[in-house]
């Protein structure tokens, strides 16, 4: 006998998008310092972002007034990547929970 | 490849190179910023730790080597796509280096605007300054004429 269950196609992606809701956020934070250079931090922005020099100047304006600014949000991993990334370059950054 | 080629002023330069030497040795067991690893498992974070350590060391050796027997003879030091990377993270690695350590007692105002307080300050310090302010140029200079987001 072969029985034929009618499973509505949209259940799975209702339960991904929920868990892709519920998913933690975190964010990713580099805070003032010094000794780095103003062009040498836009430069980064630009380069691990891929950002404009005009939206890389804005946050590394935000960093040297303010001393923070939110870089980026988003999932878990990359977030840890990014911070790594910036570390490599000796920016201090930190991975916070949104 | 964008090559740049900057010819330095040999007696000036020469002094400064065993500041940069000495920071070099010191940051090869440790890292310029300790760094804020994210909340992982400590096997975890120790790799983290070791990864910038590593690529520290590449960079400062990277950095040095601008400064071999040919730099002696002709004052020159060759910058192009291959080594720019590497040799900003390094310059900025020193800096933060000398900041924390032989410069502690200048202020941030004289290592923004380059202007040393000659009074109070020893050989030491002002070879350090002098350093600092150099690796900065190498810096700038290095974005302005071959930055890696636009070379890419």
């Amino acid at each position: 006998m072969i029985v034929v269950s009618a499973q509505p196609q949209s259940a799975p992606l209702a339960a991904t998008a929920l868990q892709s809701q519920l998913a933690p956020q975190w964010h990713v934070v580099v805070l003032n310092d010094p000794v780095n250079l103003m062009s040498y931090v836009v430069m980064i922005f630009k380069k691990v972002f891929g950002w404009s020099e005009a939206k890389a100047r804005v946050h590394m304006l935000e960093v040297h007034e303010r001393g923070r600014s939110l870089l980026w949000t988003g999932a878990r991993e990359p977030a840890e990547a990014y911070v790594f990334t910036l570390q490599q370059w000796h920016l201090t950054a930190v991975l916070e929970a949104a | 490849m964008k090559r740049v080629e900057v010819k330095l002023n040999l007696e000036a330069v020469a002094p400064l190179l065993d500041a940069i030497k000495a920071a070099a040795d010191e940051l090869q067991p440790t890292l310029a910023v300790t760094p804020q690893v994210p909340d992982l498992e400590e096997e975890f974070a120790e790799d983290w730790r070791q990864e910038l350590l590593q690529n520290q060391r590449s960079d400062l050796d990277i950095l040095l080597s601008l400064f071999g027997t040919d730099f002696f003879i002709t004052g020159v030091v060759p910058l192009d796509a291959t080594n720019s990377e590497p040799i900003l993270r390094a310059c900025s690695a020193v800096r933060l280096w000398m900041r924390a350590h032989s410069l502690t007692a200048v202020s941030d105002e004289a290592l923004e605007t380059g202007q040393m307080p000659l009074l109070e300050t020893t050989e030491g310090q002002r070879r350090a300054f002098a350093a600092y302010v150099f690796l900065g140029t190498l810096q700038e200079l290095i974005v302005q004429h071959l930055d890696p987001t636009e070379l890419e």
